[in-house]
Protein backbone atom coordinates (compact mmCIF):
# COMPACT_ATOMS: atom_id res chain seq x y z
CA UNK A 1 0.00 0.00 0.00
CA UNK A 2 2.77 2.24 1.01
CA UNK A 3 4.27 1.28 -1.58
CA UNK A 4 2.16 2.25 -4.34
CA UNK A 5 1.21 5.58 -2.88
CA UNK A 6 5.14 6.44 -3.12
CA UNK A 7 4.47 6.06 -6.58
CA UNK A 8 1.58 7.58 -7.16
CA UNK A 9 3.01 10.45 -5.31
CA UNK A 10 6.23 10.53 -7.99
CA UNK A 11 3.87 10.06 -10.70
CA UNK A 12 1.73 12.98 -9.42
CA UNK A 13 4.95 14.95 -9.06
CA UNK A 14 6.47 14.15 -12.29
CA UNK A 15 2.79 14.99 -14.15
CA UNK A 16 2.79 18.37 -12.06
CA UNK A 17 7.20 18.59 -13.55
CA UNK A 18 5.96 18.30 -17.27
CA UNK A 19 2.28 20.54 -16.50
CA UNK A 20 4.64 23.37 -15.40
CA UNK A 21 6.82 23.10 -17.74
CA UNK A 22 4.17 23.20 -20.48
CA UNK A 23 2.26 26.40 -18.34
CA UNK A 24 5.36 28.86 -18.85
CA UNK A 25 6.20 30.81 -21.91
CA UNK A 26 8.07 29.40 -24.98
CA UNK A 27 11.26 31.67 -24.08
CA UNK A 28 11.60 30.20 -20.67
CA UNK A 29 10.99 26.66 -21.83
CA UNK A 30 13.58 26.98 -24.24
CA UNK A 31 15.93 28.34 -21.41
CA UNK A 32 15.27 25.65 -19.17
CA UNK A 33 15.44 22.94 -22.70
CA UNK A 34 19.04 24.30 -23.57
CA UNK A 35 20.13 24.06 -19.46
CA UNK A 36 18.58 21.09 -19.20
CA UNK A 37 21.17 19.04 -22.13
CA UNK A 38 23.87 20.47 -20.24
CA UNK A 39 22.93 18.92 -16.75
CA UNK A 40 24.72 15.72 -17.32
CA UNK A 41 27.99 17.34 -18.15
CA UNK A 42 28.15 19.17 -14.74
CA UNK A 43 29.67 16.86 -12.61
CA UNK A 44 32.30 16.85 -15.05
CA UNK A 45 32.62 20.39 -15.60
CA UNK A 46 32.98 20.92 -11.64
CA UNK A 47 36.46 19.29 -11.16
CA UNK A 48 38.08 20.38 -14.01
CA UNK B 1 64.44 27.03 -12.98
CA UNK B 2 64.32 29.77 -15.54
CA UNK B 3 61.55 31.63 -13.93
CA UNK B 4 59.09 30.96 -10.66
CA UNK B 5 56.02 31.66 -13.08
CA UNK B 6 55.82 31.82 -17.03
CA UNK B 7 52.50 33.49 -18.63
CA UNK B 8 50.74 32.36 -21.50
CA UNK B 9 49.27 35.20 -23.43
CA UNK B 10 49.41 38.96 -22.80
CA UNK B 11 45.88 39.71 -22.50
CA UNK B 12 44.32 41.36 -19.28
CA UNK B 13 43.99 38.41 -17.20
CA UNK B 14 47.47 37.08 -17.87
CA UNK B 15 49.38 40.81 -16.98
CA UNK B 16 46.94 41.28 -14.19
CA UNK B 17 48.02 37.68 -12.79
CA UNK B 18 51.51 38.01 -14.07
CA UNK B 19 51.94 41.94 -12.35
CA UNK B 20 50.57 40.62 -9.03
CA UNK B 21 53.00 37.88 -9.27
CA UNK B 22 55.90 40.28 -10.31
CA UNK B 23 55.21 42.43 -7.15
CA UNK B 24 55.21 39.36 -5.07
CA UNK B 25 58.96 38.28 -5.87
CA UNK B 26 58.48 35.77 -8.29
CA UNK B 27 60.58 35.61 -11.38
CA UNK B 28 58.24 35.62 -14.10
CA UNK B 29 57.83 35.92 -17.92
CA UNK B 30 55.08 36.68 -19.94
CA UNK B 31 55.35 34.97 -23.39
CA UNK B 32 53.18 36.34 -26.13
CA UNK B 33 52.07 35.38 -29.37
CA UNK B 34 51.66 38.85 -31.33
CA UNK B 35 53.92 41.66 -30.77
CA UNK B 36 51.80 43.70 -28.34
CA UNK B 37 49.53 43.59 -25.48
CA UNK B 38 46.39 43.34 -24.89
CA UNK B 39 44.34 40.36 -26.71
CA UNK B 40 41.29 41.00 -27.18
CA UNK B 41 41.38 44.35 -24.99
CA UNK B 42 44.25 45.96 -27.68
CA UNK B 43 44.43 48.45 -30.84
CA UNK B 44 46.67 48.62 -33.55
CA UNK B 45 47.49 51.55 -35.68
CA UNK B 46 46.73 51.25 -39.49
CA UNK B 47 46.68 54.65 -42.34
CA UNK B 48 46.95 57.20 -39.59
CA UNK B 49 43.99 55.28 -37.49
CA UNK B 50 44.12 53.62 -34.41
CA UNK B 51 41.63 51.10 -34.28
CA UNK B 52 40.82 48.65 -31.52
CA UNK B 53 40.84 45.25 -31.51
CA UNK B 54 37.57 44.00 -29.25
CA UNK B 55 36.83 45.37 -26.05
CA UNK B 56 35.27 49.04 -26.78
CA UNK B 57 35.14 50.45 -23.28
CA UNK B 58 35.06 49.62 -19.74
CA UNK B 59 32.56 49.25 -16.75
CA UNK B 60 32.87 48.36 -13.51
CA UNK B 61 36.66 50.28 -13.58
CA UNK B 62 36.36 49.40 -9.48
CA UNK B 63 37.95 46.22 -10.51
CA UNK B 64 40.75 47.66 -12.55
CA UNK B 65 41.29 49.90 -9.16
CA UNK B 66 41.79 47.23 -6.91
CA UNK B 67 44.21 45.47 -9.30
CA UNK B 68 46.71 48.88 -8.88
CA UNK B 69 45.79 48.93 -5.24
CA UNK B 70 47.05 45.48 -5.02
CA UNK B 71 50.44 46.56 -7.05
CA UNK B 72 50.53 49.41 -4.36
CA UNK B 73 50.46 51.71 -7.07
CA UNK B 74 47.04 54.17 -8.62
CA UNK B 75 45.65 53.71 -12.03
CA UNK B 76 45.72 57.32 -12.52
CA UNK B 77 48.98 57.19 -13.02
CA UNK B 78 49.01 54.58 -15.71
CA UNK B 79 45.90 54.71 -17.80
CA UNK B 80 43.71 58.09 -17.96
CA UNK B 81 40.05 57.11 -18.06
CA UNK B 82 37.69 59.43 -19.59
CA UNK B 83 34.18 59.34 -18.47
CA UNK B 84 31.82 58.56 -21.52
CA UNK B 85 27.80 60.24 -21.32
CA UNK B 86 25.65 59.37 -22.88
CA UNK B 87 26.00 55.63 -22.48
CA UNK B 88 24.11 54.69 -25.93
CA UNK B 89 22.86 56.32 -28.87
CA UNK B 90 20.12 54.49 -30.21
CA UNK B 91 18.63 54.38 -33.91
CA UNK B 92 15.59 52.20 -34.65
CA UNK B 93 14.26 50.68 -38.14
CA UNK B 94 11.91 53.25 -38.12
CA UNK B 95 14.44 56.43 -38.51
CA UNK B 96 13.89 57.38 -34.57
CA UNK B 97 16.85 57.94 -32.52
CA UNK B 98 17.09 58.79 -28.98
CA UNK B 99 19.68 58.56 -26.07
CA UNK B 100 20.38 56.98 -22.95
CA UNK B 101 22.57 59.64 -20.29
CA UNK B 102 24.41 58.39 -17.60
CA UNK B 103 22.28 60.25 -15.02
CA UNK B 104 19.68 57.57 -13.94
CA UNK B 105 17.10 60.15 -13.33
CA UNK B 106 17.87 61.55 -17.32
CA UNK B 107 17.40 58.22 -18.47
CA UNK B 108 13.72 57.72 -16.68
CA UNK B 109 12.97 61.18 -18.64
CA UNK B 110 13.68 59.08 -21.79
CA UNK B 111 12.09 55.98 -21.52
CA UNK B 112 8.77 57.93 -19.90
CA UNK B 113 8.63 59.36 -23.72
CA UNK B 114 7.75 55.64 -24.46
CA UNK B 115 5.98 54.53 -21.52
CA UNK B 116 5.36 56.10 -17.93
CA UNK B 117 4.17 52.90 -16.48
CA UNK B 118 8.07 51.55 -17.84
CA UNK B 119 9.58 54.57 -16.38
CA UNK B 120 8.40 53.99 -13.53
CA UNK B 121 9.56 50.34 -13.74
CA UNK B 122 13.01 52.03 -14.64
CA UNK B 123 13.70 53.02 -11.32
CA UNK B 124 12.64 49.98 -9.84
CA UNK B 125 15.13 48.36 -11.86
CA UNK B 126 17.57 50.70 -10.91
CA UNK B 127 17.70 49.95 -7.58
CA UNK B 128 17.29 46.56 -7.98
CA UNK B 129 20.34 47.05 -10.58
CA UNK B 130 22.67 49.26 -8.05
CA UNK B 131 21.88 46.39 -4.72
CA UNK B 132 22.79 43.66 -7.42
CA UNK B 133 26.00 44.82 -8.96
CA UNK B 134 27.52 46.84 -5.96
CA UNK B 135 26.20 44.44 -2.91
CA UNK B 136 25.89 41.06 -4.62
CA UNK B 137 27.72 40.03 -8.03
CA UNK B 138 29.86 42.77 -8.69
CA UNK B 139 31.49 41.70 -5.38
CA UNK B 140 32.41 37.88 -6.82
CA UNK B 141 34.71 39.58 -9.76
CA UNK B 142 37.74 39.65 -7.52
CA UNK B 143 36.93 36.45 -5.63
CA UNK B 144 37.47 32.77 -6.65
CA UNK B 145 34.35 31.53 -7.48
CA UNK B 146 35.39 27.84 -8.23
CA UNK B 147 34.25 25.36 -6.08
CA UNK B 148 31.11 24.82 -4.02
CA UNK B 149 32.63 26.06 -0.89
CA UNK B 150 33.88 29.43 -2.35
CA UNK B 151 30.10 29.83 -3.58
CA UNK B 152 29.16 29.46 -0.41
CA UNK B 153 31.38 31.71 1.16
CA UNK B 154 31.41 34.05 -1.00
CA UNK B 155 27.44 34.36 -0.91
CA UNK B 156 27.71 34.25 3.23
CA UNK B 157 29.98 37.43 3.23
CA UNK B 158 27.66 38.84 0.28
CA UNK B 159 24.26 37.88 1.91
CA UNK B 160 22.40 40.13 -0.56
CA UNK B 161 23.68 37.88 -2.93
CA UNK B 162 20.40 34.50 -2.38
CA UNK B 163 18.26 37.73 -2.92
CA UNK B 164 19.36 37.58 -6.55
CA UNK B 165 19.48 33.27 -7.38
CA UNK B 166 16.42 33.65 -9.12
CA UNK B 167 17.54 36.00 -11.42
CA UNK B 168 20.39 33.24 -12.27
CA UNK B 169 16.87 30.54 -12.63
CA UNK B 170 15.62 33.29 -15.51
CA UNK B 171 16.52 34.08 -18.62
CA UNK B 172 17.14 37.14 -19.71
CA UNK B 173 14.72 38.04 -21.66
CA UNK B 174 12.00 37.57 -18.83
CA UNK B 175 13.76 39.66 -16.50
CA UNK B 176 13.45 42.26 -18.95
CA UNK B 177 10.12 41.53 -19.78
CA UNK B 178 9.28 41.31 -16.37
CA UNK B 179 10.52 45.09 -15.75
CA UNK B 180 9.37 46.60 -19.06
CA UNK B 181 6.13 46.02 -21.24
CA UNK B 182 7.19 48.82 -23.61
CA UNK B 183 9.26 47.21 -27.24
CA UNK B 184 11.41 49.84 -28.22
CA UNK B 185 12.47 49.93 -24.26
CA UNK B 186 12.84 46.08 -24.04
CA UNK B 187 14.87 46.17 -27.07
CA UNK B 188 16.96 48.96 -26.13
CA UNK B 189 17.91 46.89 -23.24
CA UNK B 190 18.75 43.83 -25.42
CA UNK B 191 22.19 43.85 -26.82
CA UNK B 192 23.27 43.16 -23.13
CA UNK B 193 22.94 39.56 -23.56
CA UNK B 194 24.98 39.75 -26.88
CA UNK B 195 27.66 41.03 -24.79
CA UNK B 196 28.06 37.59 -23.00
CA UNK B 197 28.07 36.10 -26.47
CA UNK B 198 24.23 34.63 -25.99
CA UNK B 199 20.75 35.33 -27.70
CA UNK B 200 18.24 36.99 -24.89
CA UNK B 201 16.67 33.45 -24.59
CA UNK B 202 19.63 31.39 -23.70
CA UNK B 203 21.26 34.29 -21.49
CA UNK B 204 21.13 34.01 -17.70
CA UNK B 205 18.68 36.85 -16.37
CA UNK B 206 21.42 38.32 -14.22
CA UNK B 207 23.20 39.86 -17.32
CA UNK B 208 20.31 42.00 -17.52
CA UNK B 209 20.95 44.05 -14.58
CA UNK B 210 24.14 45.30 -17.27
CA UNK B 211 21.72 47.88 -18.42
CA UNK B 212 21.88 49.11 -14.95
CA UNK B 213 25.73 48.98 -14.36
CA UNK B 214 26.51 50.69 -17.27
CA UNK B 215 24.96 53.92 -15.49
CA UNK B 216 27.52 53.74 -12.74
CA UNK B 217 29.86 54.79 -14.97
CA UNK B 218 31.60 53.91 -18.34
CA UNK B 219 34.95 55.13 -19.51
CA UNK B 220 37.46 54.92 -22.40
CA UNK B 221 40.77 54.78 -22.30
CA UNK B 222 42.85 57.60 -23.81
CA UNK B 223 45.15 56.35 -26.07
CA UNK B 224 42.77 53.55 -27.39
CA UNK B 225 42.02 50.34 -25.28
CA UNK B 226 45.45 49.32 -25.61
CA UNK B 227 46.11 51.82 -22.57
CA UNK B 228 44.96 49.68 -20.20
CA UNK B 229 46.74 46.24 -20.67
CA UNK B 230 50.21 48.52 -21.33
CA UNK B 231 49.46 50.88 -18.07
CA UNK B 232 49.34 47.12 -16.22
CA UNK B 233 52.28 45.80 -18.41
CA UNK B 234 54.14 49.08 -17.45
CA UNK B 235 53.14 48.14 -13.71
CA UNK B 236 54.84 44.90 -14.07
CA UNK B 237 57.60 45.76 -15.76
CA UNK B 238 58.82 48.13 -12.90
CA UNK B 239 58.60 45.07 -10.48
CA UNK B 240 61.04 43.19 -12.99
CA UNK B 241 58.81 41.29 -14.89
CA UNK B 242 59.74 40.26 -18.51
CA UNK B 243 57.89 40.24 -21.37
CA UNK B 244 58.74 37.94 -24.49
CA UNK B 245 56.64 39.39 -27.86
CA UNK B 246 56.34 36.87 -30.92
CA UNK B 247 57.07 34.13 -29.00
CA UNK B 248 54.16 31.72 -29.54
CA UNK B 249 53.90 28.71 -26.98
CA UNK B 250 53.04 25.82 -28.54
CA UNK B 251 53.37 23.54 -25.83
CA UNK B 252 53.02 23.01 -21.69
CA UNK B 253 55.85 20.87 -20.41
CA UNK B 254 54.61 18.45 -17.25
CA UNK B 255 55.82 15.52 -15.95
CA UNK B 256 53.21 13.59 -14.35
CA UNK B 257 50.94 15.25 -12.70
CA UNK B 258 52.38 19.12 -12.31
CA UNK B 259 53.69 21.12 -15.17
CA UNK B 260 57.36 21.95 -15.59
CA UNK B 261 57.15 25.21 -18.26
CA UNK B 262 56.46 25.72 -21.48
CA UNK B 263 57.70 25.05 -25.49
CA UNK B 264 57.67 27.78 -27.91
CA UNK B 265 57.35 27.60 -31.53
CA UNK B 266 61.00 27.90 -32.23
CA UNK B 267 62.09 24.95 -30.17
CA UNK B 268 62.78 27.02 -26.85
CA UNK B 269 62.06 25.32 -23.44
CA UNK B 270 61.18 27.44 -20.42
CA UNK B 271 61.23 26.20 -16.83
CA UNK B 272 58.91 26.77 -14.67
CA UNK B 273 57.21 25.80 -11.83
CA UNK B 274 54.28 27.65 -12.30
CA UNK B 275 52.33 27.96 -15.57
CA UNK B 276 49.57 30.54 -16.43
CA UNK B 277 47.32 30.29 -19.29
CA UNK B 278 45.84 33.40 -20.42
CA UNK B 279 44.40 31.44 -23.83
CA UNK B 280 41.19 29.32 -24.33
CA UNK B 281 40.96 26.65 -22.18
CA UNK B 282 40.18 24.04 -25.08
CA UNK B 283 43.57 24.97 -26.53
CA UNK B 284 45.41 24.82 -23.41
CA UNK B 285 44.01 21.15 -22.37
CA UNK B 286 43.00 20.17 -25.66
CA UNK B 287 46.51 21.45 -27.99
CA UNK B 288 49.33 22.34 -25.60
CA UNK B 289 48.90 19.72 -22.88
CA UNK B 290 47.65 17.36 -25.47
CA UNK B 291 44.39 15.00 -24.40
CA UNK B 292 46.81 11.82 -24.30
CA UNK B 293 47.99 13.19 -20.88
CA UNK B 294 44.35 14.22 -19.45
CA UNK B 295 42.53 11.38 -17.87
CA UNK B 296 39.23 10.80 -19.43
CA UNK B 297 36.96 13.07 -17.27
CA UNK B 298 38.52 15.65 -17.67
CA UNK B 299 38.87 14.85 -21.65
CA UNK B 300 35.30 14.78 -21.49
CA UNK B 301 34.76 17.96 -19.74
CA UNK B 302 36.62 20.12 -21.22
CA UNK B 303 35.03 18.81 -24.79
CA UNK B 304 31.60 19.69 -23.49
CA UNK B 305 32.32 23.44 -23.87
CA UNK B 306 31.30 25.01 -26.77
CA UNK B 307 33.11 27.87 -27.74
CA UNK B 308 31.56 31.34 -27.69
CA UNK B 309 29.95 32.91 -30.88
CA UNK B 310 32.36 35.38 -33.06
CA UNK B 311 32.17 39.03 -33.50
CA UNK B 312 32.79 39.82 -36.72
CA UNK B 313 34.39 43.53 -36.73
CA UNK B 314 34.35 46.33 -39.41
CA UNK B 315 36.81 49.27 -38.69
CA UNK B 316 36.60 52.41 -40.82
CA UNK B 317 38.44 55.27 -41.11
CA UNK B 318 36.61 58.20 -42.42
CA UNK B 319 37.64 61.67 -43.61
CA UNK B 320 34.23 63.42 -41.58
CA UNK B 321 32.29 63.54 -38.25
CA UNK B 322 29.71 60.20 -38.84
CA UNK B 323 26.24 61.42 -38.01
CA UNK B 324 26.07 60.09 -34.63
CA UNK B 325 25.14 61.12 -31.20
CA UNK B 326 27.40 58.61 -28.32
CA UNK B 327 30.29 56.80 -28.35
CA UNK B 328 27.82 53.84 -29.06
CA UNK B 329 24.87 53.46 -30.86
CA UNK B 330 22.57 50.79 -30.45
CA UNK B 331 20.98 50.01 -34.26
CA UNK B 332 19.19 47.99 -32.76
CA UNK B 333 16.50 45.37 -33.14
CA UNK B 334 13.45 43.69 -31.28
CA UNK B 335 13.97 40.67 -28.93
CA UNK B 336 12.26 38.37 -30.91
CA UNK B 337 14.72 39.74 -33.78
CA UNK B 338 17.69 39.39 -31.88
CA UNK B 339 16.24 35.42 -30.86
CA UNK B 340 15.67 34.54 -34.19
CA UNK B 341 18.91 35.81 -35.41
CA UNK B 342 20.98 32.94 -32.99
CA UNK B 343 18.26 30.27 -33.61
CA UNK B 344 17.54 30.76 -37.42
CA UNK B 345 20.55 32.32 -38.82
CA UNK B 346 23.53 31.67 -36.59
CA UNK B 347 22.57 27.64 -36.14
CA UNK B 348 22.55 27.49 -39.69
CA UNK B 349 25.41 29.30 -40.40
CA UNK B 350 24.22 32.15 -42.22
CA UNK B 351 25.18 35.80 -42.06
CA UNK B 352 22.61 37.69 -40.66
CA UNK B 353 21.37 40.27 -43.34
CA UNK B 354 19.17 42.39 -40.93
CA UNK B 355 18.92 42.51 -37.28
CA UNK B 356 21.28 44.75 -35.13
CA UNK B 357 25.02 46.56 -35.14
CA UNK B 358 27.12 48.14 -32.16
CA UNK B 359 28.71 50.91 -33.49
CA UNK B 360 31.54 52.13 -31.37
CA UNK B 361 33.02 55.64 -31.86
CA UNK B 362 36.37 55.81 -29.91
CA UNK B 363 37.19 59.38 -31.76
CA UNK B 364 34.50 61.05 -30.28
CA UNK B 365 36.15 60.60 -26.93
CA UNK B 366 39.74 60.85 -27.37
CA UNK B 367 39.86 62.47 -31.39
CA UNK B 368 43.31 62.11 -31.15
CA UNK B 369 43.06 58.29 -32.53
CA UNK B 370 42.97 59.67 -36.00
CA UNK B 371 44.22 62.62 -38.05
CA UNK B 372 42.40 65.86 -37.40
CA UNK B 373 38.87 65.97 -38.61
CA UNK B 374 39.08 62.07 -39.12
CA UNK B 375 37.15 59.69 -37.42
CA UNK B 376 37.43 56.12 -36.80
CA UNK B 377 34.77 53.59 -36.01
CA UNK B 378 33.98 50.09 -35.32
CA UNK B 379 30.74 48.12 -36.33
CA UNK B 380 30.34 45.02 -34.34
CA UNK B 381 28.04 42.27 -35.09
CA UNK B 382 27.61 38.54 -34.74
CA UNK B 383 27.68 35.60 -37.00
CA UNK B 384 28.43 32.11 -37.33
CA UNK B 385 32.15 30.78 -37.57
CA UNK B 386 31.59 28.07 -40.32
CA UNK B 387 29.43 29.61 -43.15
CA UNK B 388 26.95 27.42 -45.19
CA UNK B 389 27.79 28.91 -48.00
CA UNK B 390 31.59 29.74 -48.77
CA UNK B 391 33.95 31.15 -46.19
CA UNK B 392 35.13 34.30 -44.55
CA UNK B 393 38.15 34.71 -46.47
CA UNK B 394 36.35 35.00 -49.75
CA UNK B 395 33.48 36.78 -47.88
CA UNK B 396 35.30 39.44 -46.80
CA UNK B 397 34.15 42.45 -49.03
CA UNK B 398 30.58 40.91 -49.38
CA UNK B 399 30.21 41.23 -45.49
CA UNK B 400 31.65 44.64 -45.21
CA UNK B 401 28.78 45.58 -48.47
CA UNK B 402 26.17 43.67 -46.29
CA UNK B 403 26.88 45.27 -43.19
CA UNK B 404 27.27 49.21 -44.66
CA UNK B 405 23.78 48.02 -47.02
CA UNK B 406 22.21 47.71 -43.45
CA UNK B 407 23.63 50.24 -41.92
CA UNK B 408 21.49 52.38 -45.28
CA UNK B 409 18.71 50.64 -45.68
CA UNK B 410 17.57 50.00 -42.13
CA UNK B 411 19.01 52.55 -40.39
CA UNK B 412 19.07 55.52 -42.56
CA UNK B 413 23.52 55.84 -41.72
CA UNK B 414 24.78 56.31 -44.83
CA UNK B 415 28.97 56.52 -44.23
CA UNK B 416 30.25 54.40 -47.77
CA UNK B 417 31.04 58.06 -49.31
CA UNK B 418 33.54 59.00 -46.29
CA UNK B 419 35.56 55.78 -46.10
CA UNK B 420 39.23 56.47 -46.38
CA UNK B 421 40.10 53.44 -44.73
CA UNK B 422 38.12 49.34 -44.61
CA UNK B 423 39.65 46.68 -42.90
CA UNK B 424 37.18 43.54 -42.15
CA UNK B 425 38.31 41.28 -39.04
CA UNK B 426 36.42 38.23 -39.73
CA UNK B 427 35.73 35.46 -37.38
CA UNK B 428 38.99 33.50 -39.03
CA UNK B 429 41.37 36.41 -38.53
CA UNK B 430 41.07 36.77 -35.10
CA UNK B 431 41.16 32.65 -34.78
CA UNK B 432 44.76 33.52 -36.86
CA UNK B 433 45.71 37.11 -35.00
CA UNK B 434 44.78 35.94 -31.28
CA UNK B 435 44.58 31.86 -31.26
CA UNK B 436 41.06 32.37 -30.55
CA UNK B 437 39.21 28.76 -31.49
CA UNK B 438 36.76 29.63 -34.05
CA UNK B 439 36.85 32.77 -33.60
CA UNK B 440 35.30 33.17 -30.22
CA UNK B 441 35.80 36.74 -28.46
CA UNK B 442 34.18 35.52 -25.16
CA UNK B 443 36.12 32.51 -24.86
CA UNK B 444 33.81 29.24 -23.59
CA UNK B 445 29.43 29.75 -24.10
CA UNK B 446 28.85 31.71 -21.03
CA UNK B 447 25.64 30.11 -19.96
CA UNK B 448 25.01 29.41 -15.84
CA UNK B 449 25.84 25.29 -16.66
CA UNK B 450 29.29 27.28 -17.71
CA UNK B 451 29.95 29.65 -14.94
CA UNK B 452 31.47 30.11 -11.77
CA UNK B 453 32.29 26.50 -10.51
CA UNK B 454 31.42 25.16 -13.67
CA UNK B 455 33.52 26.65 -15.89
CA UNK B 456 37.38 25.90 -16.21
CA UNK B 457 38.88 26.31 -12.99
CA UNK B 458 41.09 28.91 -12.37
CA UNK B 459 43.29 26.50 -10.33
CA UNK B 460 43.53 23.47 -12.55
CA UNK B 461 42.54 20.33 -11.00
CA UNK B 462 44.43 18.18 -13.49
CA UNK B 463 48.07 19.46 -13.22
CA UNK B 464 49.71 20.94 -10.20
CA UNK B 465 51.23 24.56 -11.03
CA UNK B 466 49.06 25.13 -13.48
CA UNK B 467 46.31 27.87 -13.68
CA UNK B 468 43.83 29.62 -15.87
CA UNK B 469 42.93 33.44 -16.40
CA UNK B 470 41.01 35.29 -19.53
CA UNK B 471 37.11 34.23 -20.70
CA UNK B 472 37.39 30.74 -20.76
CA UNK B 473 37.83 30.94 -16.69
CA UNK B 474 36.77 32.47 -13.73
CA UNK B 475 33.44 34.43 -14.79
CA UNK B 476 33.95 34.75 -18.40
CA UNK B 477 34.76 37.40 -20.70
CA UNK B 478 34.68 41.34 -20.27
CA UNK B 479 37.24 43.48 -18.55
CA UNK B 480 36.44 43.27 -14.79
CA UNK B 481 35.72 39.78 -15.18
CA UNK B 482 39.74 38.94 -16.62
CA UNK B 483 41.23 41.42 -14.26
CA UNK B 484 39.31 40.01 -11.91
CA UNK B 485 40.75 36.58 -12.78
CA UNK B 486 44.02 37.55 -13.06
CA UNK B 487 43.80 38.38 -9.53
CA UNK B 488 42.00 35.32 -8.18
CA UNK B 489 44.82 33.17 -9.87
CA UNK B 490 48.02 35.54 -8.34
CA UNK B 491 45.89 34.75 -4.74
CA UNK B 492 45.98 30.95 -5.79
CA UNK B 493 49.84 31.38 -6.61
CA UNK B 494 50.64 33.02 -3.61
CA UNK B 495 49.14 30.74 -1.53
CA UNK B 496 50.64 27.51 -2.83
CA UNK B 497 53.66 28.91 -3.56
CA UNK B 498 54.22 32.09 -1.47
Amino acid sequence: MERKLRRLLKAGALAGLVALYFSLDESTRRYLAHIGKQVPYLPYRYFI
Amino acid sequence: MDYDAVVIGAGLGGLSCAADLARNGFRTLVVENTGQVGGCCSSYDHQGYRFDIGASIVELAWVIDTLFQKLGRKTADYIDFIPIDPIYGFVTADGRRFSYPVSVEETRQVIARFSEEDARSWERFAAVGSEAINFAFGKVMTESMGSLRDMARVAMANPKLAKYLKYMVLNFESVLCKFFKNDTVRASMSLQSYFIGLPPALCPGYVAFLAYSEHEGIYYPRGGMIAIPQGIASAFREFGGEIRFNSRAVKVLTEGKRVRGVELADGTQIEARIVVSNINAKTLYLELIGEEKLPAWAKRAIKSYRVSIPAPMIMLGLDARPDLDAHHTFCYATLEEMNRIWFEDYLSGRVPDGGFMLISWPTHADPSLAPEGHHCLNLVSFAPYRLAEGDWDSHKEKYLEMMLGLLERNFGLRLRDHIQVAKVNTPKDFERMLLHPEGAVYGLQNDITCAAAFRPGVRSRVFRGLYLTGASTHLGGGIAPTVGSGMVAADFILRDFG
